[in-house]
């Protein structure tokens, strides 16, 4: 298990990382959420030993992170870190031995993944010649090549079309059925929603929101009701005791309610016109970042 | 660990030179210093008239002259340029052809010729130099000195000295050369003037390869690092490790790069017994064969078995500290353009180093080049040729080792501490903060 506690970081004067805490157990795919800024890269930089903190403790099943157990740990950071001078295959070779593994698992492995992520015939090709996606995929090739126990994730998804998003998703959740504990940092929260058990809002180095993601989303008390049917009108809807806001979302109306206790309300308002969809739903997660993260996340 | 030092070593050693460019500027080194080697018998080879003399024409209106400045200038030739045959033809222009001798006519047929009157005065002799264009430096030094040696001796002969007495005044002096000192001798002395001159050229490969060695470490870290695969890679091996073969990959290319370069000047050695050399370029090939024979000498054999072994170690140490600066200083910058700018106080520290080497022969003596001798920075050029001059010694070329030890080691002490906090730094804000905070760490 990754165990983040209390961690404090300083550059300077400036509080980057204040007292955050977190846990990521095996298997278990964790979102680290925020803003640019917020303190993400701080955080990851902690986890893989790059920076020191000034309080608290990062440790990965007990032990705290060094480079004993560094070879364990799979990182693929949000901008590019591959040298485009070199070929796959160098590449491959050069960031598996720095994590432990021999020229022959590498020359085993590497191919195996670059058919399964469909570029197999780059084995020979100078990476600057590849494009942003294929760059993007022997980036993560690389971060999983060593097969490790934990795995970091900095914006995996840049750069990939819908197509290649499918098999990279469909190697995460691989991954952690397997075993491995992926922390994973993104701004597309449908990403998160999908992946994710768990995750942590920060701002400005502080936790703003953390823990179950289907928990969060039943305490965060907005609720969604889609509304379609005949005279349904939205001044209507915008007088009814307990309604925050109505928008037309598609051919439905969107009415956003403070919480679960004023869903009768809606549809008492409505009952006695013809009615095809009356559907509660739960707030998105972006929703809910939006609300939280507030306007910074917009700029 | 110590598996993924020798495996970054590795790379970057084979990133420098399993490359085509690597082969293909070693070529171009090899056909270049062959080439620079026989130059002569490379200008020979394509042609032009170089047996042919300049023309000398001499007016002699004194009546008197004439043999003695064509005596004089044959020895005057000889003295400057050390060779019996004569690069000028010298001919009288009698006084049956004063009326007839046209010089502009003489130059018109041929621009080269040279016109000489000599005519009396109330200084002897006076005489009129007459050319085209400009005359070079060395044909000028000689026929103005033969101007002035023949003017001495006419002088002397209208005050009726005799022929003996005059055979006194002109043969040159017998100097006999004592040194007290009696570890040393003359042959020496010619040797260490002659070592001053040719010392400079055989360290500019250490200049150029220190040169190299700066630009390859700082382009390389600044590869890994604006890529931000240096997040990956100190991520996995720790920043000493990474900062450690850098290093040594940097030495060990140098030290290669450097082997090819003797092996071609030996080539190049080589290639110049195998090729005939003539004409005009006679003198300059006989002056370098004979340097190269005085260096060769077993008489110099005795000095070279200290000089070449201490001033390898002394330019192994250097190179390391260059390595070791280059190296800081790339993790401080963000980029490749950052560090040329920051290079360029090295590359002047080298060139000052290189000039006071030149100048040593010339200051001989002086305290300010003795103490800069053992500056760390530039003591690999400095203090061999101080000690080939015999301004210093054996003992103050051990003294810049030791310093040189010294320095290598506070830079890998300080250094290694501002290179775990630039390596990973991408912001140019505060940078010299962030650097001076780290060496107090």
């Amino acid at each position: 298990m990754l165990k983040v506690e209390n961690v404090v970081k300083y550059y300077g004067d400036f509080l980057a990382v204040d007292d955050l805490s977190f846990a990521v157990e095996r298997g278990e795919i964790f979102g680290l959420l925020g803003v640019n800024g917020s303190g993400k890269t701080t955080t990851f930089r902690m986890i893989m030993g790059l920076l020191d903190y000034q309080a608290g403790d990062i440790t990965l099943d007990g032990r705290k992170i060094d480079y004993s157990v560094t070879d364990k740990i799979g990182f693929l950071t949000e901008e590019r870190s591959l040298l485009t001078k070199l070929t796959v295959e160098q590449q491959c070779i050069f960031y598996g031995v720095l994590k432990g593994m021999s020229e022959k698992k590498i020359r085993e492995r590497a191919p195996m993944l670059l058919k399964k992520f469909g570029i197999a015939e780059y084995w020979q090709r100078p990476i600057k010649e590849l494009s942003k996606g294929n760059q993007q995929k022997i980036q993560f090739i690389t971060a999983i090549l060593n097969d490790p126990e934990l795995l970091i994730l900095d914006e995996p998804f840049a750069g990939l079309d819908p197509l290649n998003v499918e098999i990279f998703k469909k190697e995460i959740l691989e991954m952690a059925s397997r075993g491995c504990m992926i922390i994973f940092s993104t701004h597309r929260m449908e990403h998160v929603e999908l992946f994710c058990k768990k995750i942590v809002v920060i701002q400005d180095g502080r936790e703003v929101l953390g823990g179950e993601i289907a928990k969060i989303k039943e305490n965060y008390g907005l609720k969604n009701v889609f509304v379609n049917g005949e005279n349904i009108k939205k001044k209507d809807l915008e007088t009814i005791d307990g309604v925050v806001s109505v928008t037309k979302n598609g051919d439905d109306w969107e009415v956003k309610i403070k919480d679960i206790s004023y869903l009768d309300n809606v549809f008492a308002s409505i009952k006695d016109q013809r009615i095809y969809k009356f559907l509660l739903q739960q707030p998105t997660l972006n929703e809910i970042f939006v609300a939280k993260v507030g306007e910074k996340y917009g700029e | 660990m110590a598996n993924k030092l020798k495996f970054l070593i590795m790379v970057s050693l084979n990133r420098k030179i399993k490359t085509k460019w690597f082969v293909i500027v070693n070529v171009l080194l090899l056909f270049l210093i062959v080439a620079i080697a026989n130059i002569d018998t490379i200008i020979t080879f394509f042609g032009g008239d170089f047996d042919r003399k300049e023309q000398i024409y001499v007016v002699d209106k004194t009546d008197s002259s004439y043999d003695v400045f064509a005596e004089q200038l044959a020895v005057v030739e000889k003295s400057i340029l050390g060779r019996d045959e004569s690069s000028f033809a010298v001919n009288l222009v009698t006084e049956e052809e004063y009326e007839t001798f046209d010089y502009e006519e003489i130059i018109e047929e041929e621009p080269s010729s040279i016109i000489i009157y000599l005519e009396p005065s109330d200084n002897v002799m006076d005489a009129k130099l007459i050319t085209e264009v400009y005359l070079g430096t060395i044909p000028q030094q000689i026929i103005l000195t033969s101007l002035n040696e023949t003017r001495s001796i006419i002088a002397l002969l209208e005050t009726e000295i005799d022929e003996e007495e005059l055979a006194k005044i002109t043969t040159p002096i017998a100097v006999e050369r004592i040194i007290l000192d009696e570890e040393k001798d003359s042959d020496e002395e010619m040797q260490a003037a002659i070592m001053s001159t040719v010392f400079p050229f055989i360290i500019l490969p250490f200049f150029m390869l220190t040169i190299f060695l700066v630009q390859m470490i700082g382009a390389e870290v600044n590869d890994e690092k604006s890529s931000r695969g240096m997040e990956i890679i100190i991520s996995s091996v720790p920043p000493k490790i990474h900062f450690f073969a850098k290093i040594i990959a940097g030495n060990l290319f140098v030290i290669i790069q450097g082997l090819l370069l003797f092996l071609f000047g030996v080539i190049a050695l080589f290639s110049r017994q195998l090729t005939p050399s003539a004409g005009i370029t006679d003198g300059i090939s006989a002056e370098i064969n004979n340097i190269l024979k005085m260096v060769l000498d077993s008489d110099l054999g005795s000095q070279l078995m200290y000089i070449i072994p201490l001033t390898l170690i002394l330019m192994l140490l250097t190179f390391l500290a260059y390595a070791l600066l280059a190296g800081i200083l790339a993790s401080m910058t963000t980029n490749i353009e950052d560090f040329q700018q920051l290079q360029t106080p090295i590359v002047i520290i080298l060139v000052i180093g290189y000039y006071l080497a030149i100048m040593a022969g010339v200051f001989t003596g002086a305290t300010f080049i003795r103490v800069l001798s053992f500056f760390p920075l530039i003591s690999a050029i400095l203090s061999p040729s101080l000690l080939v001059l015999e301004q210093i010694g054996v003992v103050e070329v051990l003294f810049s080792i030791l310093l040189m030890i010294i320095f290598n080691f506070l830079l890998i002490k300080y250094g290694l501490k501002i290179y775990k906090v630039g390596i990973l730094n991408y912001s140019t804000t505060g940078l010299w903060q962030k650097m001076f905070k780290a060496l107090r760490s």
